[in-house]
């Protein structure tokens, strides 16, 4: 673990949270409740517990929310050229063509959109920033910054007061949508606070897929992706999230979910650290009440001295609801993997299960895995499986016998490690998934 | 074409193979049979290149090449494949992407048939059904069909020396008949056999005409003999064998 360095950025200490509020306000015309919040968040700062094991203080990192709209994007060709180049790595670009389906990138800390809002729009699918989205929608107006309690940590007020960019996304009653929706963070500034906040509605009988990618085009020393997502999953409705995360070895993220399921509702989300940053500390929540089910899938590949801390609590509210927590940890370059997700029961007939699986690649990388299941009923049915080993010498043997190289089989194991993790995402992401674990590993040897 | 000289092998310490001499040509056949604990194994994963088994006495020659510095995966590009007694499990590496994989690796160019179609056809000549390339390795296979998996993968790399151990173990009679149909093959095509067995009932099904049969007892081989000596095993069992021959 490492403590970020006071000495290694100045400016952002001296900057107030108030004088950063005063300079996002100047820049953006939002609503008076809006700012409001902020200053809630601001005084909140002022005696939240610093619960954060890695960074000291959030004021380093300065926010400065800037829109820098791109208009006329008709499609990728019209992205910059540096942004292209990055949704090529990330196998997106190919799949996009083939299905055209909807985009929306916020580079640094402004948004750029697309006209794939006004298709989507048509279908009954709303994807607005989400500083418009407040002036426009009351619906997005009525679930904002709702689920989650400001206070609750320095970096929970910081968020509240200092957020930037994010979307909206508004699903309407019974209109499912197979083709996948799309949204990239790029974070490419110094020392920068990239604060997304998203607020997601699927409204009843509603079914829709999300891609979310991070990533960063250029190594910024020292940032900070501080995201939050409030989703409301109403009756009946299908929200499939896929998180695809590839930061550079300088970011630390700390992305918040906060997820209110409802009667026979469906949440899952399947979270893939492929370069999980210098460290990135989750702790979502998530509700569910009568015959919900939510499925918590996560893996991450610890690489190049990271930290990561993956906590949460599946909270089930209502009978026979269901939550899954599934991760799997591939650890290497002294990188420090927790995994402590649990899952609270509280009406009958609920079920819950939750499994951690690490490999450690190398001596020095190092895993600590506390599943927590707790129950306030008779009848619920919650179990728990954690196993953390190393590449079995007979499996590697037995791949090397068939002619593959130490380094293929290695791959291969690994590959296999993660796989039924992965397994219901689109083939494009699988094998991009692979190539980067190839990758990892290569730079392993 | 392998010649094992004075080989002697230790675990911890303690020697399994000592001083033992074998010789096998382009083609032969050799039976190696032995009461459990023998180090019958011991030589199936040293010749295979097994890490536990790299530091040992005397020589392994493969078409006069000195095999000490090879990996299991050159000793298997070279020629050399040994068929595991206990195939492992491997979680999450589907079938056919590892069978196109070693394809890969032990082809040259691509012939008339795509290695998808080779895939196929030997999955079909060891009895599985099409379903068993969507599976992963060994996941969930009993112990027959994993052996078959075995014999499939020989048909596939097609190497000069197979050395099988004891692909009869755990094994149902149907998987039986379609193991020895395939070692049969693969002898026919040229392929040495060396074969390491317990028991009598494979070997009833192979073609053993010009077999060598070797008695191991303690890490070495007591005595040969031809295919007769195997009948004799199953008969009187390996103690009478060896206070006969005087290997006791």
């Amino acid at each position: 673990m490492v403590v970020i360095n006071n000495t290694g950025v100045q400016s952002s200490q001296e900057l107030s949270i108030e004088r950063q509020i005063e300079k996002i306000v100047e820049d953006n015309d939002e609503p008076k409740w809006v700012t409001d919040l902020r200053y809630r968040g601001m005084r909140a700062f002022q005696s939240a517990p610093q619960t954060d094991p890695v960074i000291a203080d959030p004021l380093e990192f300065l926010s400065d929310q800037k829109e820098t709209p791109a208009e006329g994007i008709e499609s990728l060709d019209d992205l910059p050229e540096e942004t292209k180049s990055l949704l090529d790595e990330l196998g997106i670009n190919e799949m996009e063509q083939r299905a055209i389906a909807g985009l929306s990138i916020q580079d640094g800390t402004g948004m750029i959109d697309s006209s794939f809002r006004d298709k989507w729009e048509k279908k009954g699918v709303v994807m607005a920033p989400m500083n418009e989205a407040l002036k426009r929608y009351p619906e997005a107006r009525e679930r904002f910054m709702k689920l989650y309690d400001s206070g609750a940590s320095q970096l929970a007020a910081y968020h509240t007061a200092v957020w930037n960019g994010g979307i909206f996304l508004w699903v309407k009653e019974g209109v499912k949508e197979e083709i996948p929706l799309h949204l990239f963070f790029l974070i490419q500034q110094e020392a920068l606070t990239q604060a997304p906040h998203i607020v997601i509605l699927a409204e009843p009988e509603s079914e829709i897929k999300l891609i979310e990618g991070c990533t960063s085009p250029i190594l910024p020393k020292h940032s900070l992706h501080l995201d939050m997502t409030e989703a409301y999953i109403e009756e009946g409705a299908k929200l499939d999230l896929t998180v695809l995360q590839n930061w550079p070895e300088y970011v630390h993220t700390r992305p918040t979910q906060r997820v209110k399921v409802a009667r026979d509702a469906r949440f899952s989300v399947t979270s893939v650290g492929l370069g999980p940053g210098k460290s990135n500390i989750t702790d979502p929540h998530y509700w569910v009440e009568q015959g919900g089910r939510v499925d918590v899938n996560s893996i991450i590949l610890g690489r190049k001295d990271s930290y990561v801390d993956l906590g949460g609590v599946i909270h089930l509210e209502g009978e026979n609801s269901t939550g899954i927590n599934n991760s799997k940890a591939v650890i290497m370059d002294k990188s420090e993997v927790i995994t402590r997700g649990k899952i609270d029961a509280a009406a009958s007939g609920t079920k819950g299960h939750i499994s951690c699986d690490g490999l450690i690649m190398d001596d020095g990388s190092s895993m600590e895995t506390y599943p927590g299941l707790s129950s306030r009923v008779e009848d619920a049915e919650l179990s728990h499986e954690a196993a953390i080993g190393e590449i079995k010498s007979e499996e590697l043997f037995y791949l090397m016998s068939r002619g593959l190289d130490e380094e293929e089989a290695t791959q291969l194991i690994v590959q296999g490690f993660v796989e039924p993790v992965i397994e219901d995402l689109p083939e494009e992401y699988l094998s991009e998934i692979r190539k980067i674990i190839e990758l990892a590993l290569k730079g392993e040897k | 074409m392998l010649e094992l000289k004075n080989l002697g092998v230790k675990k911890d310490g303690t020697a399994i193979l000592q001083n033992l001499n074998f010789i096998a040509g382009e083609s032969d056949f050799h039976v190696v049979m032995g009461p459990n604990g023998s180090g019958k194994s011991t030589l199936a994963r040293t010749l295979a290149g097994h890490p536990e088994y790299t530091d040992y006495e005397g020589s392994i020659e493969f078409k006069n090449r000195d095999l000490s510095d090879l990996n299991p995966d050159e000793r298997l590009i070279e020629g050399l494949m040994m068929g595991f007694q206990y195939p492992p499990r491997i979680k999450g590496v589907n079938i056919k992407r590892f069978l196109t994989k070693v394809l890969e690796k032990v082809d040259g160019a691509e012939g008339p048939e795509t290695k998808e179609e080779k895939i196929k056809s030997a999955t079909g000549e060891l009895g599985f059904s099409e379903d068993l390339l969507s599976r992963n390795i060994n996941d969930g296979l009993s112990g027959g069909e994993r052996k078959r998996l075995e014999l499939l993968q020989a048909r596939l790399i097609e190497p000069e020396v197979l050395i099988l151990d004891e692909p009869d173990s755990g094994v149902d009679v149907d998987s039986l008949e379609l193991i020895s149909d395939q070692i049969n093959h693969l002898h026919d095509q040229g392929t040495t056999i060396i074969l390491i067995t317990h028991y009598g009932s494979l070997l009833e099904e192979i073609d053993l005409e010009d077999a060598r049969v070797h008695l191991f007892k303690d890490g070495n081989i007591v005595t040969s003999g031809k295919a007769d000596l195997a009948g004799e095993v199953d008969e009187k069992g390996f103690n009478q064998i060896y206070e006969e021959c005087g290997c006791n």
